[in-house]
Formats: structure tokens, sequence, C-alpha cells
């Protein structure tokens, strides 16, 4: 099937930062893909780019295999986009700047009460946008990128500003896009929001792509470890010591790095040896610690 | 319908409620009125001209300000408004992100100023017999007498119009390539004030595009199909490679 966002080679650079540098990014079509990255690792420039607001120094981009650049904007029609903060018009009210975008995309009037009901905006759009709240400018500008009907939805940091409720009915609204067959591709620095929404990451650091596959895989890069506790925590390093283990100790408690064996395999070896297990528990990674992971692991000014 | 349409549609629903729209009345009405009230509260001339030569004086009176002064402020000020639309909540990244051309943008920004003068010299036109009838009711001794010059009056609108193309493209240009509506303002109103001097240039006044709209009525109109002429021309020279540059820029 052919990516909804393909980048070879994608660089721009900027004086006195990093830009990005040499991106291949594949978005697969209908996957919620988290843009994951720490602030200035190039998200919005990537972001710029895959819009043609800013021009590539070098590389290429397709989207849903169709070119582009300045000169071919036409894969434009299949994308709806909200860069950082909504822009609108607010001297007008909600559905008069609906309106503003209906007349530059020529879609039909009823899509402007379509995409105003879907982000909950159909009783507050006669009120002028200056009056708005934040999380209502954010959920107006939503419905801007939906009007067309895009098959590609780009957001940048979209819960920014947003309460905890906010964030939760954006996280339903992109669930329900991506069930409809939208892709949704969404950059953020709030690792938790994505743990529960991506189901494909790509993690930037200093302009590079540093990890690109689906959220198991990223798991699955890293081994999860065990949480013991036991009778003898003393006795118990020793054995695994020598049993060729690795671990941490935090107080009672052990972290041993699954690797070699199991956790059955781990218990049944104290319990052999005489040591009583209290407390035995396999801890998944989480996203957020395999992102320090990986953007920690070189110094940010190598990639530069 | 075509991109330009589309865009010049959307232009018009954003003035919706903005100072530009109310600018095209209360420019020229300011005009008329300080005229008006001028010629009421002066001595008024020596020997009583004839009723076509008042209304002429008064007519020219508007007129001579309205392009002199008010104009070029006028176009700084609603070019920069126009841009400001944009530059205020960088609505580029929207707008630009968006499948149209987008030198539909800049075009749709040129034409919506276009519109404007064009209808603050509408009604310029319609406000000096107004004003005229006016002044006769507040000071007879004026003299203004019979049907105003409406022929002059709607000839050298149209000529001073024309020849204002130049610079509503040039802050076009300006107000559109700088996001600081401070910038676009500062540099209208130097053009400005560099007009009184350069514009009484027997030399270079007419060449000077600021005050170009005046030499439509300067000395016996000998420079009028000059300036209407590099007006329009030069107009529409810059209107076309002001999309070039907006075409190529990044959007930050």
């Amino acid at each position: 099937m052919t990516p909804a966002i393909s980048t070879r080679g994608l660089t721009r650079r900027f004086r006195g930062s990093f830009g990005v540098g040499d991106l291949d990014l594949t978005v697969p079509a209908g996957s919620i893909y988290g843009f994951l990255g720490p602030n200035g690792a190039g998200k919005t420039t990537t972001i710029r780019l895959l819009l043609d607001l800013l021009r590539p120094d070098a590389g290429t981009i397709e989207l849903f295999g169709r070119r582009l650049d300045r000169g071919h904007r036409d894969a434009l029609a299949l994308v709806g986009a909200l860069v950082e903060m909504p822009s609108l018009y607010a001297h007008l009210t909600g559905r008069e700047n609906v309106e503003v975008t209906r007349r530059l995309l020529d879609v039909p009037r009823q899509r402007i009460d379509a995409v105003l009901r879907r982000v909950g905006l159909e009783d507050s759009a006669h009120r002028r946008v200056r009056e708005y709240s934040l999380g209502m400018r954010q959920r107006l500008a939503i419905a801007l990128a939906l009007l067309g009907e895009p098959r590609l939805l780009v957001l940048d940091e979209p819960s920014n500003g947003l309460d905890p409720a906010g964030i939760v009915e954006m996280r339903a609204l992109l669930r329900e896009l991506a069930s409809d067959g939208v892709t949704v591709f969404v950059s953020s620095h709030l690792l938790a929001e994505m743990e529960q929404l991506a189901t494909h990451v790509g993690v930037l650091q200093a302009g590079s792509l540093r990890f690109e596959g689906t959220a198991g895989e990223l798991r699955a890069r890293v081994n999860a470890r065990l949480a013991i506790r036991c009778g003898d925590a003393a006795r118990a390093s020793a054995l695994l010591t020598a049993n060729g283990e690795t671990f941490v100790q935090d107080g009672d408690t052990l972290y041993v790095t699954l690797s070699t064996r199991d956790e059955a395999q781990v218990n049944a070896l104290l319990v052999a040896n005489g040591i009583p297990v209290s407390h035995l528990a396999r801890e998944h990674a989480s996203l957020e610690s395999l992102f320090f992971e990986l953007t920690a692991a070189r110094p940010a000014r190598e990639a530069a | 319908m075509t991109p330009l349409v589309r865009a010049l549609s959307a232009e018009l629903l954003k003035l919706r409620r903005t100072l530009a729209l109310w600018m095209c009345l209360i420019a020229p009405a300011t005009v008329v009125v300080l005229l008006v009230l001028q010629m009421t509260f002066s001595r008024g001339p020596a020997m009583q001209p004839t009723p076509e030569a008042a209304w002429l004086m008064f007519a020219h009176g508007v007129l001579g300000i309205w392009c002199f002064l008010m104009l070029p402020l006028f176009v700084t000020l609603q070019s920069a408004l126009l841009a400001a639309l944009e530059h205020s909540e960088n609505q580029w990244k929207h707008l630009l992100a968006l499948p149209l051309p987008r030198h539909v943008h800049y075009v749709a920004k040129w034409v919506a100023l276009v519109v404007l003068l064009l209808v603050a010299f509408v009604v310029l036109c319609v406000l000096v017999p107004i004003g005229g009838w006016v002044l006769d009711l507040l000071k007879p001794d004026f003299g203004i007498g019979g049907p105003p010059p409406l022929w002059m009056l709607v000839r050298t609108s149209a000529a001073a119009f024309a020849a204002s193309l130049l610079i509503v493209s040039l802050h076009t240009w300006i107000a559109l390539r700088w996001r600081s509506f401070t910038v676009a303002v500062a540099i209208g109103m130097s053009a400005t004030v560099c007009g009184f001097l350069i514009g009484q240039s027997e030399r270079f006044g007419y060449w000077y595009p600021w005050s170009m709209p005046l030499h439509v009525m300067a000395g016996k109109g000998q420079h009028l199909e000059l300036v209407v002429l590099v007006g329009v021309a030069g107009g529409l020279v810059v209107a076309l490679l002001g999309p070039l540059d907006f075409g190529r820029r990044d959007v930050s």
C-alpha cells in the first residue's frame, strides 16, 4: 500500500540551528503516527516541509505517492493541517472562519455544519472567535483542517494548552478519525499521550530520525525487566551474579533485565536455591523511558 | 470557480467588521469636512468668482488635499490593515498549506486594495457635491451655485486613481513582505512626508510615485498623461513581480 507520507533524504538547514537532515520518513496509510522528539528537535520544521511552507535544501516528499514541491502542490488537497497555535480571524465568528476556508477550498456549504458538529462547536459557531477559549480555538482549527475531507491529518502539538478534559476529547476525536480511515500524523513531546494513541512512532532528535516503526517494535528494542522482592536480597544478588544475570538494586527490590531467562526461570532459580520470593513483576518499558534512552544516547552537538 | 475568484470571495468575507472597510468612508469624508470648514471660516476671495469657478475652487481644494496627503496615507494604512489580517496570527501557515497556487493570495490582496481605493474615490465623488451644497448653506458668500462640476470631478479622480496604482502595488508588496505593521506604516508615512519636498520639484516631482496622483492636477495638467501611464504600467509591473517574490518565500 502506498504510504501516506514518504520522504527521502529530506534536508533543511538553518543558520545557527539544526534544522533537519536526511530524513527518510515512511508513514503508513491508516496509521496514527506519533512524531516524537524533544523541543527543538526539528518536528515543526519537518511539518512545515511536509506542507510546503518551507522549501527543502535537498530531498523529496511524496504524499500518497504524489510528489509535493513548490511546483506541484495538488497533493495538499489530501491534507488537513494544524501547525502550532491555531490561526484564526478573531473578528469573525466561528462559522465565518470556517466559511473563509470553505470559499478557498470550494467545498459544499453543508460541510460547514458537518465539521462544526464533529468538533462540538455548533452551539458556539455564531460567537466571535475573540470570545473563544483556547480549547475552542483548537477545536475550530481542527474543524478547518477537516473541511476538505482530508485523507491525511497533520497536527503539530495539538494538546498544547488544552486542559486534561480537552486532551481526552482530542484523543477520542483522533481515534474516531483514524477509524474512519484518516491517517493521523501528530507531533508531540507528551510521550504518555502518544503511548495511548500511536500505532506507529518516529523519534527525532537534533534533526535526525532515531527510530521509526510500530509502537510495539520500539518497545521490543529494549528488554523488559523483572522487579523482585525476596527474603534475602544479599544472597539473591550473589546468586543472580553467579548465574550471569544483570540487575540493579533499589532498596530491597532487584530489577533484573530479562534476556536469557524469562521470569519463570528466574523465579525457579531463586526458589530452588532456598530464597523465598514475595514479589515478582514484569515491567514493560514505557515509551517515555525508551524515548530518553534513544534521545540521550548521543550528545546533541554530535548530530549538528 | 477559479482559485483567484475563490480567494477574492474569501477576502471579502474577511473584511467584515474591519476598520479597513470603514476607512473608505472616513478618509474621503475627513477631507471634505476639513475643506468645508476651512472655506467656511476663511475670508474668501477678494473678487467674487462665478458660481462655476467657486465650485471648481472647492472641488480642486478637496482633490488637492486628497491626492497630496490623504491618498498616500490611505494606501499605506489599508495595505497594512489587509496584510495584518494574515500577519497577526500567522494565518499564512494555514493559507499557504491549502492546495491553491501561492500567488493567488498575493493577487487577491492587491485586488482588494485596488477595490478599496476605488470605493474611496467613488465616495469622494459623491461627497464633494454634498460638501459644496453644505458650504453654500453655511457661507453663501463663497458663491457656489448651479450644478457641481461632475465631469471634472470624475475625470480628475479617474486619472488620480490610475496614477496611484504604482504606490498601490509597492505598498501591497511592502505590507506583505514584512510582518510588522509598523514597518509598513513607517515606510508609507516617510514616503508621504518626502513627497512634501520631492513632489514640488519641477524636474523630479512627477517621477516620485507618492506624488504621481497629485501631478494629475499640477499646473495645467502637463504631466497628466505621463503620470497616468507610468502609474498604470509601473503598477502592473510591480504587481506582477510581487507574486514571484512571495511565491519563493518560506513561512517561518
